[in-house]
């Protein structure tokens, strides 16, 4: 598992541009099957055997994490940038960046996001506003445009650094630990023959879940298990909100997913001594179960979270134990079959 | 002798926050020692490294001061959830969310982090960040796990590797000031005929204590001190607040909050500068402030010159200079200590 999600980590795949991340996707996902990448970028894998008759389920994870992309070079050199997704603001002023260039080289550029020095802020530590975000890379405007191209892609410099215990923080652990456990799954339903089973490691789950939305109409699953991350407590935080790292995945119950599979998810559990919590959502989970529920005539779907602190910075940290009982929850679950 | 730039990032790779320098005085020792066998040196009791370079020519007692430590956190409390609550030392709690860190003499990597974004609101988005809010994640579960490995009082220093990038440009956590020792290592290995006293201090970030002592018991009659100062030539900055830019020379300082500085080696400087053509830039306004406010009060008093190294984001993981600042800073400190010496 964290071989797995150290190939999956150290690939850049920002919302809209995850050709890194999808090609890791790949090399992991092809000894179990057939794999094809989709007109917006997700990557799908048919498991063999599949035989007819079978429900076919869909188990997916998004390869898309959060991040920047150029949208101006000023006069002075400075590469200025919108977010992709949610960023967390108050962790980026000084934070280390990449900047995935497109222009000549195609190089990889290393920057800072400006942090404002304390005599042009009034002293206030504000974070910078999503509309005034700029990378400093160091080089004059000329260079900058050469090498440069709008839309190129910023990553925040996150690597994969183990921790105490089991315990491993990176930048896009959001949702690349959902894809590990999402092939880990895969790997243990190898020689299944329970279900049909297919796998979509999906684009642009954080800009609106596009790539769930058309993976799922390409697949036409009968059921589909999505696996996202979600909050890992903090001591100031509300704990009806939040789950504990390492004390297994989130089974979420809400409106939009399928009430006999959250059930199902948590007999299965309790029955093999997995452990589990719940996440129970009022509304839309804000995952990609949203769009996958409602995709053709409409899909059976469950949904499991991994519990992940400090979501939406460079240093996101979860559990690999979280991951392995994701897996083993998932293989377990649709091996006992679905009906 | 080593290059600069590879002296900068041996330097810049220790870890030292105030009251923590010893790993950096080991190093800058080691590196004159085996340089020069001219060198004497010893420790004071607060840590500060004093080392007398010998020469012939005569002149006024110069001792330049550049200050070892960096900014960086102090473990304060374990939490019952194995987290680690923490001091800033020099630190804007706006710079250390999502950073990686490394705590302890063992180096234990950790995360600092708040409470996740999705749970604040809008107001709380845009508030100022503060650090009693933020604590560092070593995976800890309990409070017993963080205890195996790490104790109130540990230090915390950025982990963030030294790099250069884009066009002839330095970035690392603690360039502030280890350009400064740079700086001063390389004159004390330096030809230069004159005595020099050179001090690499301790505690500046935490309130100047090294660089008081030191000052007292050196009885410079000329202090020359060697810093990083704030750079404002960041995107939106408006010009009259720019203060200095990098790549536009060295920094001589006439004032800042903590000193007024002789306004007789302000224009040395600068006319040396001229006279050999080396850029050279003022502070244009009165910020910030660094060890000359101590040293030049020290004992009797004392003539004392601030050349620095501009800097952006300063007091970050992520400080950025040009090196061709560094090269200048060197050509004309180099050129200023005769001219100094004969005053």
């Amino acid at each position: 598992m964290l071989n797995d999600l150290e190939i999956l980590c150290v690939a850049p795949g920002v919302s809209g541009d995850e050709g890194g991340a999808a090609e890791a996707a790949e090399f992991l996902l092809s000894p179990l099957g057939e794999v094809t990448r989709t007109p917006l970028g997700s990557v799908l894998c048919r498991m063999k055997p599949a035989r007819a008759g079978l429900p076919h389920v869909m188990l997916t994870a998004h390869l898309d994490s959060i991040g920047m992309m150029v949208t101006q070079i000023t006069d002075k050199g400075f590469v200025k940038a919108a977010p992709c997704g949610g960023l967390d603001r108050r962790s980026l002023s000084g934070a280390r960046v990449t900047v995935h260039a497109t222009g000549e080289g195609r190089e990889t550029l290393p920057g800072v996001i400006l942090a404002t020095p304390p005599h042009l802020s009034d002293g206030k530590s504000i974070p910078p506003k999503a509309d005034r975000l700029v990378v400093d890379i160091g080089m004059g405007a000329e260079a900058a445009r050469r090498k440069l191209n709008y839309g190129d892609r910023i990553t925040l410099d996150g690597p994969l650094t183990p921790l105490l215990g089991d315990r491993v923080a990176a930048a896009s652990l959001d949702d690349r630990a959902g894809c590990a456990a999402v092939i880990g799954a895969a790997k243990l339903l190898r020689e299944s023959a329970a279900a049909e089973i297919s796998v979509a490691l999906v684009s642009q789950e954080e800009v609106g879940s596009a790539g769930a939305a058309t993976a799922a109409y390409a697949l036409a699953p009968d059921f589909a298990f999505a696996v996202d991350v979600s909050f890992g407590s903090t001591p100031d935080d509300r704990p009806e909100d939040c789950a504990e790292i390492g004390k297994g995945p989130m089974i979420g119950f809400a409106p939009i997913l399928d009430r006999t599979l959250s059930r199902r998810l948590t007999e299965t559990a309790q029955k093999h001594g997995i452990p589990y919590q719940t996440e129970i959502i009022g509304s839309r989970t804000g995952t990609d179960a949203d769009f996958i529920a409602v995709s053709r005539g409409g899909v059976r779907t469950g949904l499991l979270s991994i519990p992940l602190r400090f979501m939406h910075t460079a240093g996101e940290i979860a559990a690999l134990c979280d991951l392995e009982q994701t897996a083993r929850l998932l293989a377990k679950t649709i091996e006992e079959g679905l009906s | 002798m080593k290059h600069l730039t590879e002296l900068a990032r041996s330097l810049c790779e220790l870890r030292g926050i105030s009251g923590d320098e010893a790993r950096v005085r080991e190093f800058i020792a080691g590196e004159l020692q085996g340089g020069s066998a001219q060198l004497s040196m010893k420790t004071d009791p607060l840590g500060n490294l004093i080392v007398v370079k010998p020469g012939q020519a005569p002149g006024k007692k110069i001792v330049l001061f550049a200050h070892m430590d960096e900014v960086g956190l102090i473990v304060s409390y374990l939490t019952d959830g194995g987290l680690l609550k923490f001091h800033p030392i020099g630190i804007d709690p706006l710079v250390l969310h999502g950073r990686r860190v490394r705590v302890g003499e063992g180096g234990v990597p950790g995360v600092i982090g708040a409470k996740v974004w999705h749970h604040l609101d809008s107001s709380e988005r845009d508030a100022a960040l503060k650090s009693e809010g933020l604590a560092i994640d070593i995976g800890a579960a309990t409070r017993e796990e963080a205890a195996a490995v790490v104790s109130p009082g540990d230090a915390v220093t950025f982990d963030e590797p030294f790099c250069e990038f884009g066009e002839g440009m330095l970035l690392s956590r603690a360039l502030d000031n280890r350009l400064g020792c740079v700086l001063l290592m390389r004159l004390l290995l330096s030809d230069c005929p004159w005595e020099l006293t050179g001090v690499f201090t301790t505690g500046e970030e935490s309130g100047l204590s090294g660089a008081t002592a030191a000052a007292y018991a050196t009885e410079p009659e000329i202090s020359v001190i060697l810093e990083t100062t704030t750079a404002g030539d960041v995107d939106g900055a408006p010009a009259d607040k720019v203060v200095c830019a990098l790549g536009h020379g060295p920094v001589v300082s006439f004032a800042d909050k903590g000193t007024l500085y002789d306004r007789g080696l302000f224009s040395l400087a600068f006319d040396t500068a001229k006279r050999l053509e080396i850029p050279v830039q003022t502070k244009e306004g009165v910020y910030g402030g660094n060890e000359a406010r101590a040293v030049s009060r020290a004992g009797a008093g004392s003539r004392t010159l601030a050349l620095s190294v501009p800097c952006r984001y300063l007091h970050s993981g992520s400080t950025v200079a040009a090196l061709r600042d560094l090269e200048n800073a060197e050509r004309l400190l180099l050129a200023l200590i005769g001219p100094l010496a004969a005053l």
